[in-house]
């Protein structure tokens, strides 16, 4: 079979309009008329990253305050107001920014405007240590139930001082540690809103039914008034002389149905042609039942469980970003089979080299996910937040797409350079009672 | 700082406007298509007459593990050579079994939907179904429902579906089967439900950029080898509401929490009150603001969460109420959940309920109906209860429209609290004489 998945020019083509307010507020809209409705959202420069020490997870619980009530908007109204007009709304916290969205009906644009300004420009007055207080439980409960009290929940958590060294913006984790969520005073999150949420340190998309004139005015109407910020604290430096020098691993012992292995490196920055390579090899490696751990592992010799391998980047754009590969094994299968099975998988790389047509498979994938992300107002309009945010323009959204088409069997050799044993973290959870 | 105090009136409502329909008659099938201009992906579904309702007492779930047993090779390719050839398109198999239907479908860029569409046909309608792979697959398949059943809920379910339908009716018991009934499937039975209920035509969805696809094309390579008629449609069933209510109790020894699921029997998808039900649930149990989940969580504190709804298939509905307590408040939760009910068939919805009950129901609609896959799964709901090509488009008005009389009357008609089957999973020893004393029915042990 020849290939069928034709190069793209650009993976965005819609239309794409910008302009920035005189307080530093970048405006991106991308006008849709297929729908009558409209995405507004917003990317906030600041992330885990930003955090000094003994103050991990501050910018994660910042994010549960900006739904509290601001200072024309009473608590609950937020929600109830993009709800009861049928839409939908999230926001999420990771180590490089915060990102706050609303999907709605189109002829709610302008209150979905008004309510993103005025928790960008009001919450600090409306904000109480009873609030504070109580969202710093709601995240406590937050990190006993998704982290602590799920089976492999905390991997994540363990993963990353494995990978980073302390002091590196990307050794702690975005959800905090229970002390230093215990420690957080009410000044201390009032100065965090001050140097951070503010307009020069934020991109406002809009993507869907509306004009970029009609856009543009309502953004100048309701943000246009907030004062920018001098001086916004940088996050310390993510530098790293290169690859981990010495392999890292650690065992945990706890209630989990079964032996599970995650096999971690350091890569390439989110954004670069290296971590393109990265994003296709783990495609290659762990997505699909065409995959290698699929094909090896999971059918093949049959040692892991196959609705739970799998391989991934993690798009980080400010240090080098992880790629985690992971089984879990089947009844009956040991952990240390299961890890033989893995590192000859993953180092079986440079032996067994990826074919043209495990290429092609990779490209097809990631071909129709990109699609599928851009088939809705929403995921197009986080798209552009982030390339505006991280790259200085959302134009660069479209070059995603050829990027990964345009990786060759020369760029996985050298994306196969970072994931040598000697840089490895092996993070492996056996069945137990907890040790 | 100059924020803008005063809180923006809506716009004017924009029309809401659903694809065009196209229906292609191919080769004994039915190609039924919706157009999205400039849409870059485009989705395809085969939409078969092979839901759970075909299968055999005893051996429900046989459809489900036929669903996947469909990527374990097919009579061309081994597993391995299928899963490449369908993923070197940039797609992934994907099922779903129901009570009305048999489907999967694939996803990829429009160009290559053809190649698709052709090891979509290919994987259903000649899967290879060796013995030694329906065997594994089975018992995968039960590992992974002792596992579910072992968790609060599905004998809950369970036993207000064995009540309302009867447990020796096929809609009396769980859609995907349960861990003995799936245990009892065997490789022939696999095999004949293949046989008899995938091999006619059927119904091909399609959604995308139609001036990009093949139409007729597409329907020549998913209904190529196929033989048979469709079965004539079953009417919908009546509506038979229990004389008397009562309370089923599933043993949970030492649950710190009760589950509760409440129903009774409703109208069939189809039916004409759709709308005013739909919006009376909405006031009563809808996720918004409504008046269980003020209740029963804002004011008493008592759960998490509460829901209610009307679920609906081709044939039947079942009004419904679940949620999970305190087991120390399992009594007063289920009866002030049993009065809400009561207070709302007698008394109707207000006005400024219904206002956010439609400005949800509406705006939901267009923020949900923009990407091709939900807009397959709108076409199968015309094409499974037989609505028409415009129904999506006069829904979002119906819903505009509904008034306080009209949400009231359904609710009042549709809305049965006396005959209500509630049923508790909890721990008996501790709640078993608090139920009683309620009085809202008498108690009956589960037989699940």
């Amino acid at each position: 079979m020849t290939s069928q998945t034709a190069p793209v020019e650009t993976g965005y083509p819609w239309p794409i309009a910008t302009t920035r307010l005189d307080n530093g507020l970048r405006v991106v809209v991308s006008e849709d008329r297929n729908n009558p409705v409209v995405c507004v959202n917003l990317w906030y420069d600041v992330g885990s990253r930003h955090e000094p020490e003994g103050q991990t997870g501050f910018a994660h619980l910042f994010e549960h305050l900006m739904f509290e009530g601001s200072v024309n908007v009473p608590k609950n109204e937020h929600m109830r107001s993009v709800q009861g007009n049928g839409g939908s709304l999230n926001a999420t916290t990771n180590p490089d920014r915060t990102n706050y969205f609303e999907t709605m009906p189109s002829e709610h644009l302008e209150l979905a405007l008004w309510l993103e300004a005025d928790r960008m420009g009001g919450l600090v007055p409306a904000l109480t240590q009873e609030t504070l207080d109580n969202q710093r439980e709601v995240v406590k409960n937050e990190r006993r139930q998704r982290y602590e009290n799920v089976p492999y929940g905390d991997a994540w958590l363990r993963l990353l001082p494995l990978l980073y060294p302390p002091g590196h913006p990307y050794h702690h984790s975005t959800i905090g540690s229970m002390e230093d969520l215990n420690a957080a005073a009410l000044e201390t999150f009032q100065a965090f809103h001050a140097s951070y949420y503010a307009p020069n340190n934020a991109v406002l998309t809009v993507v869907g039914d509306a004009s970029p004139d009609e856009v543009f005015a309502l953004a100048g109407k309701y943000f246009g008034g907030l004062e920018p910020v001098s001086s916004i604290p940088p996050a310390p430096h993510g530098h790293l002389s290169g690859p981990a020098a010495a392999p890292a691993r650690e065992t945990v012992t706890g209630p989990v149905p079964a032996p599970r292995i995650y096999l971690s490196h350091r890569t390439h920055p989110f954004g670069t042609a290296g971590y393109d390579a990265i994003t296709v090899l783990a495609t290659v490696i762990g997505s699909g039942r065409g995959s290698r751990l699929y094909q090896r592992l999971a059918d093949g010799k049959r040692i892991a469980q196959p609705d739970y391998v799998g391989a991934y980047g993690v798009d980080l754009a400010h240090a080098p970003a992880p790629l985690i590969i992971t089984a879990t094994a089947k009844d009956g299968v040991d952990a240390s089979t299961l890890e033989e099975g893995l590192t000859e998988v993953l180092d079986g790389l440079a032996a067994e080299p990826v074919t043209e047509a495990e290429l092609e498979r990779a490209k097809a994938l990631l071909t129709t996910s990109w699609w599928r992300q851009m088939s809705t107002v929403g995921g197009r309009a986080d798209t552009l937040g982030r390339y505006a945010t991280q790259f200085g323009d959302p134009a660069a959204a479209g070059y995603r797409l050829p990027g990964w088409q345009a990786v060759t069997s020369d760029d996985i050799n050298d994306a196969l350079l970072t994931l040598r044993p000697e840089s490895r973290v092996t993070l492996t959870y056996l069945p137990g009672e907890q040790s | 700082m100059t924020l803008v105090a005063d809180r923006p009136d809506p716009g004017a409502a924009r029309p809401y406007s659903f694809p065009g329909v196209v229906r292609t008659p191919v080769a004994g099938g039915l190609v039924v298509a919706a157009h999205l201009p400039g849409q870059r992906l485009a989705y395809a579904s085969l939409l078969l007459d092979a839901g759970a309702v075909h299968e055999t007492a005893g051996r429900e779930g046989t459809a489900t593990i036929l669903a996947k047993c469909l990527e374990e090779g097919t009579a061309q390719r081994d597993s391995a050579g299928f899963a490449l050839a369908l993923e070197r398109l940039g797609a992934e198999l994907s099922t779903a079994v129901d009570w009305d239907s048999f489907r999967a479908g694939v996803s990829v860029p429009a160009a290559l939907l053809p190649g698709a569409v052709e090891l979509l046909a290919e994987a259903v309608r000649t899967p290879r179904l060796d013995p030694g792979d329906v065997s594994r697959v089975r018992d995968d398949e039960v590992t992974a429902l002792r596992m579910d059943w072992a968790q609060p809920g599905p004998r809950a379910d369970a036993a207000l579906r064995a009540d309302l339908f009867g447990a020796d009716e096929r809609y009396g018991r769980p859609p995907h089967g349960d861990p003995a009934s799936v245990a009892a499937v065997t490789v022939e039975d696999v095999l004949a439900f293949h046989a008899d209920r995938l091999r006619r035509p059927g119904v091909l969805l399609v959604a995308g950029d139609l001036d990009q696809l093949d139409l007729a094309a597409l329907g020549a390579a998913a209904f190529g080898g196929t033989s048979g008629d469709p079965a004539p449609a079953q009417p919908p069933l009546d509506v038979p509401v229990a004389a008397q209510r009562r309370i089923i109790l599933v043993d949970r020894p030492g649950s710190v929490q009760s589950t509760l699921r409440l129903g009774h029997r409703a109208p069939h998808r189809a039916h004409p009150d759709y709308v005013t039900n739909t919006l009376a649930a909405t006031v009563l149990g809808g996720a918004f603001t409504s008046r269980l989940n003020h209740l029963i969580r804002e004011v008493k504190g008592y759960s998490y969460g509460i829901r209610g709804d009307f679920a609906m298939t081709r044939r039947f509905g079942r009004f419904g109420v679940s949620s999970a307590v305190q087991t120390a408040v399992t009594a007063p939760a289920l009866v002030d959940t049993v009065g809400e009910i009561t207070r709302t068939k007698d008394e109707g919805v207000t006005e400024d309920e219904l206002a956010v009950a439609r400005s949800w129901r509406a705006g939901q609609l267009s923020v949900e109906m923009q990407t091709p896959g939900s807009i397959l799964s709108a076409l199968a709901t015309l094409v499974v209860h037989g609505l028409p090509d415009d129904y999506h488009a006069t829904l979002r008005s119906q819903y505009l429209d509904a008034t306080v009389e009209e949400v009231s009357a359904a609710a009042a008609a549709h809305l049965h609290p006396a005959g209500l089957t509630l049923v508790v999973e909890g721990d008996g020893a501790v709640i078993r004489d608090d139920l009683a004393a309620t009085g809202l029915g008498e108690v009956i042990d589960a037989a699940v």
